[in-house]
């Protein structure tokens, strides 16, 4: 191994929904020693790049040939499988487990379902969105509806709506008029260039009101609901508006009714003007699980093939399902770090199998856990950003001698459908 | 039976238009994934025996696979919960996948309907260079279709941005680098530089001579930027050009200004039915398919795909966002709308035409009469620019149409009348296409625009992919459910029943410019796009 550092540029990181693919990793003696232009979140998510190489089969070292034996039996024998698409694999892999689903007539859920009540609502809406580079050209007023980004999408702000300059806002910044819309604990960016605070039991009511004022039907211009009203009269005075909220669950729960007023309301301040809703969405690929989910079924997450084709239960998540006991065997693919805390409590009560980065790690204790290296970091492929723009993988550690999750999934794909 | 090496198809009626072959019997021989022109005696035989064979059919437009697709697909759970696809019993080769229909069915049930109805390849019509990544992964995962797509250039602000400064080279070195680095196969425009005014908080344009941003820029010097890019580039497929204005009534002044535009040169007008209309806007609506198909037809450089309207659901679904923009505030659907940095637009309204709607009555006649009033079959393709007009499964339906002209004139007097005073189908078309017809507007033909010398025909040295109908005087019958299809040489339909599905070639083309060009582009890519230069495009 040589000692010399080497340098990867355009790296592709994702460690939050932006997948910024500015970063150039530093490589020395194997390990990643600086991960330049990443935020915090994205220098925690590269981290060193050292991850474990365990196969373990009801917690004792096995050799992986074991383990997918044992894996697959398993998965054959189970009446009810699940399929859970867990963080930092690329869809390459995200398609060969939905393959698995479809074999084994399982239930298959990943992490998209996180934003489910973003996606429900655009499936009963549409919705008026833009890849997030079309904001940073012509975005002319950005208001953050109870979000501030510099929490979980720190580098939001200066690669995409806020800060660059734009074909169209030529000045970057300066060419921008930003509002904070405080909900609550959900408060908009400290440096906004206004505020408008709006209480968290007001909020679907005040974006109603809002669409009601565009729709011409009055909602009175006095009350609690009038900054809600002032500010939408100024959103339409913008040339090109860019809306943004959190689809992603906040530490306090939102209202189910709010991604689709927010939806309604971006729709109709088309027309006045023009209204992109940017919902910002979590790391890890899971706008890539959603994409593929959706290409090979028509459903973009909580899909049971149970019936020998898919079918939607939206209602009936993963976390739904392990607590109801619907499963009785499980298949994680990707980190189990990454799990929401729901599915992963759900997981102790069923044989799984694991297969993924630090699957070793798994709290819930998997009867085959297989460790594999990290979508972008060992292994390439490719990710969807927040905004369904496909990005390339670009593994600073490919050479090392890391288990890939791409093989060790289609291993155990060609296993599950070899024979009957 | 087993996919034999070698394979002679015995006693069938023949119709292979491009070798001359009009209904003619005779075997057809395949040697691997070739037709060859002779057997030795021993080689296996299929006797299909008074069947009718044709070549694999070719879509030349259909919205297939991308980014704007699966917005379609997620916005429409209802559709595919009503038309679940159980995974197909295969005989062997990669194992069978499940998927969903509706009007735009999951990537696996794709190929496998495609197959389902003797077609063989289909061109993705229209996919931003942003998401081409995304469209390739999507065509990897759609079985049984030779496919490729055409990559969106009329609304590109680099572009423009050449044309407003005059640079036309390094315009067309654009284009040949961003053909290749996406790996499409042609250029598409769609709404020139409408979509780039509807991003910019404008309306759109209303015809060729409007400004875009700069004076300098026009949907005309677009058109007349790209056409000349394709035809230096020496791309195999012309332009290929979705005019201003769709479906607006009045449009046909506007389709025949762009053809105008482009006298002389090679450039291919799709689902010219949405682009027929006469009358004015926000009054009245005639048909001018007359006044359009009679331009094409007296210009030999001018090809064309109809884009036939079926009655029924469908989705519209298009770069074209400010044309959803009026269709959903005009029918409340919902609507998706996606701005996409620096390249285009999407937009998709989920829809269905009405046989007793006025307005869609008259799209239904008008596409019928561009079929029936078309002199040269070569020129005038089938489509109905799935799923925009209706499905690729209305196909067969639409055959019908064309060729039994008893059953037209019967459904044609169960549609709305109100609008149809103007169209020349109420003269009483009698034309009816024949077999041979039929396989020039659904496989020849775009094969021969789309420079596929390989697809198309049954000539020695082409692809094997061959289609056996078994003849019934009711045609949507026939052309629903062929007896038999050859993919590749792979037999994939057998007894009416799908029997494997291997994966497609990709259809991609990769043609030489000026590579100085990349240096400018990277320079721009820096300055304003949100992926890196090295990361663009869909290379692997």
């Amino acid at each position: 191994m040589t000692t010399a550092a080497r340098t990867v540029e355009h790296v592709t990181c994702l460690g939050c929904g932006c997948a910024c693919d500015d970063i150039t990793v530093v490589v020395q003696r194997g390990r990643l020693t600086e991960a330049q232009r990443a935020c915090a979140l994205g220098a925690a998510w590269f981290g060193d790049g050292q991850v474990p190489d365990a196969v373990r089969i009801r917690g004792r070292a096995g050799t992986l040939e074991r383990a997918l034996g044992e894996a697959t039996t398993l998965l054959r024998d189970a009446q009810r499988p699940l399929v859970y698409l867990a963080g930092d694999i690329s869809c390459e892999v995200q398609r060969d487990a939905v393959a698995i689903a479809d074999r084994l007539k399982g239930a298959i859920d990943s992490l998209a379902g996180t934003a489910a009540s973003s996606v429900l609502g655009a499936q009963r809406r549409g919705r008026a969105g833009a890849t997030l580079g079309e904001l940073r050209q012509h975005a002319a007023l950005v208001v953050f509806w109870g979000v501030d980004p510099e929490a979980r999408y720190p580098r939001y702000n200066a690669r995409y709506a806020i800060d660059p300059i734009g074909l169209v806002a030529a000045a970057g910044r300066r060419s921008r008029r930003v509002i904070a819309v405080d909900v609550g604990q959900g408060r908009g960016p400290a440096d906004a260039d206004g505020r408008v605070a709006i209480p968290p039991d007001a909020e679907v009511d005040a974006l109603g009101a809002m669409r009601a004022t565009l729709q011409g039907r009055s909602a009175g211009a006095n009350g609690p609901l009038a900054p809600a009203i002032a500010l939408v009269h100024e959103m339409t005075t913008a040339r090109y508006v860019a809306l943004v909220a959190d689809a992603e669950p906040g530490p306090t729960p939102a209202d189910p009714d709010r991604a689709e007023a927010l939806i309604a309301l971006a729709q109709v301040l088309n027309g006045p003007t023009r209204c992109a809703l940017s919902m910002l969405r979590g790391g890890g690929n899971r706008a890539g699980a959603d994409a593929v989910l959706t290409w090979q079924t028509g459903f973009p997450f909580a899909v049971d093939f149970g019936r020998g084709y898919p079918t939607y239960r939206p209602h009936a998540d993963a976390a739904e399902r392990l607590a109801g006991g619907e499963v009785d065997a499980a298949l994680v693919i990707g980190a189990p770090a990454t799990l929401p805390e729901s599915v992963a409590r759900g997981l102790g009560g069923v044989a799984t199998v694991a297969i993924g980065p630090r699957a070793s790690a798994a709290g819930w204790k998997p009867v085959v856990a297989v460790d594999t290296g990290v979508a972008g970091i060992h292994e390439g492929g490719t990710a969807f950003r927040m905004d369904d723009v496909p990005l390339p993988l670009r593994p600073a550690l490919d050479g090392e001698d890391v288990r890939s999750a791409a093989a060790t999934v289609r291993a155990l794909r060609e296993r599950l459908e070899a024979g009957a | 039976m087993t996919t034999p090496d070698r394979l002679r198809l015995t006693g069938a009626t023949v119709y292979d238009p491009a070798n001359g072959v009009d209904g003619v019997v005779r075997d057809v021989c395949i040697e691997g994934d070739r037709i060859v022109a002779e057997l030795p005696a021993g080689a296996p035989r299929l006797d299909v025996h008074g069947m009718v064979v044709m070549p694999g059919g070719v879509d030349i437009h259909a919205h297939v696979a991308g980014s704007s697709v699966n917005h379609a697909r997620r916005l429409l759970p209802e559709e595919h919960t009503a038309d679940p696809v159980p995974a197909p019993r295969l005989a062997d080769g990669p194992p069978p996948r499940s998927g969903t229909g509706g009007t735009v069915p999951s990537t696996f049930a794709t190929g496998y309907r495609y197959a389902g109805l003797g077609y063989t390849t289909a061109m993705e019509a229209a996919v931003a260079p942003l998401a081409a990544r995304h469209a390739h992964a999507e065509l990897d995962d759609t079985p049984l279709i030779d496919s490729g797509f055409y990559v969106l250039l009329g609304n590109d602000d680099y572009l423009l941005r050449q044309i407003a400064a005059g640079e036309l080279a390094r315009a067309r070195d654009y284009a040949g680098w961003l053909l290749g680095v996406t790996r499409a196969y042609a250029i598409k425009i769609v709404n020139p530089g409408g979509v780039a005014v509807w991003k910019d908080g404008g309306r759109n344009v209303g015809g060729v001579d409007d400004a875009v941003g700069s004076r300098a820029v026009t949907p005309r010097k677009i058109l007349e930027t790209l056409a000349a890019a394709a035809q230096a580039l020496a791309l195999p497929h012309p332009v290929h050009i979705h005019c201003n204005n769709l479906g607006q009534p009045g449009n046909a002044a506007t389709t025949l200004e762009s053809m105008r535009a482009l006298a002389g040169r090679r450039a291919h007008f799709t689902h010219l039915q949405f682009h027929s209309y006469g009358g004015e806007r926000g009054k009245r609506w005639t048909s001018a398919a007359k006044d359009v198909i009679e331009y094409v037809n007296g210009h030999p450089e001018v090809s064309v795909d109809v884009g036939q309207v079926m009655f029924g659901s469908a989705t519209t679904v298009t770069a074209d966002g400010p044309v959803e923009h009026l269709l959903y505030a005009s029918s409340g659907r919902k609507w998706v709308n996606v701005d996409i940095e620096l390249e285009t637009g999407c937009g998709i309204v989920p829809y269905s035409y009405r046989e007793k709607a006025a307005v869609a009555a008259l799209q239904w006649a008008v596409g019928l009469e561009l079929f029936l009033l078309a002199k040269d079959p070569w020129r005038v393709v089938l489509s109905t620019d799935h799923p925009n007009g209706g499905t690729f499964l209305s196909y067969p339906e639409l055959i019908r149409l064309l060729m039994d002209r008893a059953y037209r004139d019967e459904r044609l007097k169960g549609v709305n009348q109100k609008l149809l005073k103007s169209s020349v189908l109420l003269d009483g078309l009698t034309r009816e296409y024949t077999l041979g017809e039929i396989a020039i507007v659904t496989r020849a033909g775009p094969a021969r625009l789309l420079g596929l010398s390989q697809k198309g025909h049954l000539g020695p040295g082409a692809d094997a992919d061959v289609t056996v109908y078994a003849p019934d005087a009711d045609r949507a019958k026939m052309f629903a459910a062929p007896r038999c299809v050859i993919k590749g040489g792979t037999l994939v339909v057998e007894e009416g029943q799908l029997r494997r599905a291997p994966a497609g070639a990709r259809l991609a083309v990769r043609p030489d410019y000026d590579r100085a060009v990349t240096q400018d582009v990277k320079r721009f890519f820096d300055d304003y796009a949100s992926v890196a230069f090295e990361n663009y495009g869909a290379e692997p």
